[in-house]
């Protein structure tokens, strides 16, 4: 009995497989490989699979999986913000996809966080044994606090597909509690003051009970506090991936090491928000043939140069402003990554996007916004791993496993963007964006 | 808060520390090669199951080679890096000077690694269960009144064990006694803002394997600046956020109401 029934299993799901698309198979393929691998890597241990040491005890995973990707997901608080708080109604349509890749990004961090981690069972823990001096304390908290934001931030999307009307007045009734009491809690074990939770909960009230009696104008469909939440935590979760490299000031080149790194770290990420936005939805109209809305995205396009120009005089002043220009000119693997972050991330796509001509066509736009995003990744690329420098150890460079690992986990990315894609209200006919 | 001095002039690189420390807290011993480290140095480095290490330098003193010999450990340093960096606090500098570690909440994120700036906390690697391992400057038996194992067994009094405050005047008479013999320097008196564990040497530190760029400041000096705003900045964006959405929102209604008015 049981042996036809695993045979049945198997068919199915052969045949579900053959029914894939070429590259639908190699995505599954490699997912599946990924999967495999991360097995793996918990039955041997972190030193079978990677080329960490006690030198470079930070890789590939660190350097692309979580700094990367969370910088890439900044799309969801920015284009929220803009939605929502900032009056640009007219980027509704985008706002769905961003909070979608954004949630995607944060819960393949988590993911990512599990097998990089040594001892990840332990994780919760950081709820309760607080060190607020850490860089990394607040990290966790805004892994946290931030990834819950984002479900409730998509909750109603789900809700609004299967009809949960009931469910829907629910959540829009508790969610600002829910957020107030996110918000106090991060404050008090930000500053370890009772004082200053409470200001921050005064606050949120005051908002809060302001919209209920009519006084603040109230976004029908979205609890303004919530977002407000979403642009905090991520405000404080961006700068605090670059304040995490402040406590190694003799390990990172002094090109990338800079008071300012968590300035620079943040408003990187909110540089990439419309290009990592356009990126993707010139990308899915191609692979998943939705149609993109390239009036909206050209209008965003519009942003590009002068956010690229300030990231670009932010980068130069600080660089100048340390003494470091003359360590560009070194001819060594960091000075000549320096460069090439700045050409491919800033000056080039500057170029692009202050050309009307290539600009106003859909590969114009998508070469420009894809290098910009490259460009960032290049960046957390090396502040993770080129521009750390041990002496004495070995440098590192990653092992295949740990690779494939990482491809792996882009490509679940991909499966579970296309399926949310496919049967949820995504990218929907503009019905909801009457404030 | 307890300390240890450790002076390369003293140490003849018997090795009896590394035993001890392995015997007290009963780490395994390693199979190792000859000349796989630094000449005589074995084993090569620090590893989960070497807490402590004599390093053999050939350096040139008064125009002939000799042998030097450092030591390497944990610094217990009077304000941890690695404290600061654990997000959790399993790392925890205690009032009577060691740096001791709580693997129980350990969540494995080695940010105590990179934030070291004496590069010595070592992961268990090839583990599924893995630890961050390092010398605990023989906490446990401080509490019990005894010195760390190291200093106990050391037969020519080369790591001398005591209160921090008179090993500092201990080594600085040591010094003036016989100033050309010692480097003027106390390793560890204010390397990363002070250490637990202090070097005086009759050569250059940089010779026999120690960092002489480490800063003099307290490591969590270089994130202060970044950490200390959090609440105000929270507050702000609350504050900034909520006006900004109310004036924007308010003017949005009022267009409409206006342009609904007319088209009425």
């Amino acid at each position: 009995m049981k042996n036809i029934k695993v045979k049945e299993v198997i068919k199915y799901l052969k045949t579900a497989f053959t029914k894939l698309s070429f590259s639908g198979k190699i995505v599954w393929s490699l997912a599946i490989f990924g999967i495999v691998l991360v097995i793996y890597r918990y039955a041997i241990g972190l030193g079978g699979v990677t080329n960490l040491s006690d030198g470079y005890p930070w890789g590939l995973w660190i350097g692309f999986d979580i700094l990367a990707g969370i910088a890439l997901a900044a799309g969801g608080f920015v284009m929220a913000g803009t939605v929502h708080l900032f009056g640009g109604h007219k980027y509704h349509a985008l706002s769905k996809p961003a909070i979608l890749t954004a949630l995607l990004g944060y819960l393949l961090f988590i993911f990512g966080l599990f097998f990089d981690l040594g001892r990840p069972w332990n994780l919760w823990r950081a709820i309760y044994s607080w060190n607020h001096a850490s860089p990394m304390f607040e990290v966790a908290w805004c892994v946290m606090l931030y990834t819950t934001v984002l479900i409730l931030e998509f909750m109603p999307i789900v809700l609004e597909k299967f009809k949960l009307d009931k469910w829907l007045i629910l959540w829009k009734n508790f969610v600002p509690w829910i957020v107030i009491f996110m918000l106090g809690m991060f404050t008090l074990a930000m500053s370890y003051s009772i004082v200053w939770a409470l200001i921050m909960v005064a606050i949120l009230l005051v908002w809060e009970v302001s919209m209920r009696k009519g006084w603040m104008p109230r976004d029908k469909q979205m609890p303004i506090i919530l977002i407000m939440a979403g642009v905090m935590f991520s405000t404080m979760h961006q700068s605090s991936l670059g304040t995490i490299f402040l406590l190694a000031p003799t390990k990172l080149h002094t090109l990338w090491y800079t008071p300012i790194i968590p300035l620079l770290s943040l408003f990187s990420a909110i540089m990439t928000a419309p290009a990592m936005v356009t990126f993707e939805s010139l990308m899915s109209e191609k692979i998943l043939k939705h149609k993109s809305k390239f009036n909206l995205v050209s209008d965003l396009a519009r942003w590009m140069p002068y956010l690229l120009s300030f990231y670009l005089l932010l980068k130069v002043a600080d660089i100048i402003g340390r003494n470091a220009a003359l360590e560009t000119f070194n001819i060594n693997a960091q000075a000549i990554s320096w460069w090439l972050e700045i050409l491919i991330g800033i000056i080039i796509p500057l170029i692009l996007f202050i050309t009307p001509e290539i600009i106003k066509t859909k590969g114009g736009l998508l070469w420009a916004s894809s290098l910009v995003v490259i460009g960032l990744i290049w960046n957390r690329i090396n502040v993770a791993i080129v521009g750390i420098h041990v002496e004495k150890w070995e440098a590192y460079y990653p092992f295949w496993t740990e690779i494939f690992i990482t491809v792996g986990v882009v490509a679940i990315g991909l499966i579970v963007f296309k399926w949310a894609v496919e049967n949820l209200p995504i990218y929907e006919h503009e019905t909801v964006s009457a404030v | 808060m307890k300390a240890l001095l450790i002076d390369s002039t003293r140490c003849i690189g018997c090795r009896a520390c590394q035993v001890a420390c392995k015997e007290w807290n009963e780490l395994n011993a390693e199979q190792t090669t000859f000349f796989s480290g630094k000449g005589y140095q074995n084993p090569p480095d620090l590893s989960p199951n070497t807490w402590t290490l004599i390093t053999y330098n050939e350096v040139e003193v008064n125009n002939r080679f000799d042998w030097v010999f450092g030591k390497l450990q944990c610094f217990h340093c009077n304000t941890p890096a690695c404290a600061t960096a654990c997000p959790v606090g399993a790392l925890e500098k205690t009032e009577a000077g060691p740096v001791v570690y709580h693997a129980s909440i350990c969540l494995g994120c080695r940010y105590c690694q990179l934030a070291c700036p004496f590069k010595v906390p070592r992961f268990e690697w090839n583990k599924i269960i893995p630890e961050i391992t390092k010398c605990t400057m023989c906490a446990d038996r401080i509490n019990a009144g005894l010195e760390p194992a190291c200093a106990k067994v050391c037969s020519t009094d080369a790591i001398v064990f005591g209160e921090r405050e008179e090993l500092i005047a201990e080594a600085e008479e040591r010094i003036s006694k016989n100033p050309t013999l010692y480097v003027h320097h106390i390793y560890g008196k204010e390397e990363a803002g002070g250490t637990c564990v202090m070097h005086i040497s009759n050569v250059p530190f940089k010779e026999i394997g120690f960092d002489t760029k480490i800063p003099m400041n307290p490591i969590v000096y270089n994130s202060s600046h970044a950490m200390k705003p959090i609440p105000y900045v929270l507050t702000g964006l609350g504050l900034v956020l909520g006006g900004v959405s109310w004036v924007v929102n308010r003017k949005k209604e009022l267009e409409k109401e206006t342009k609904m008015g007319k088209e009425g």
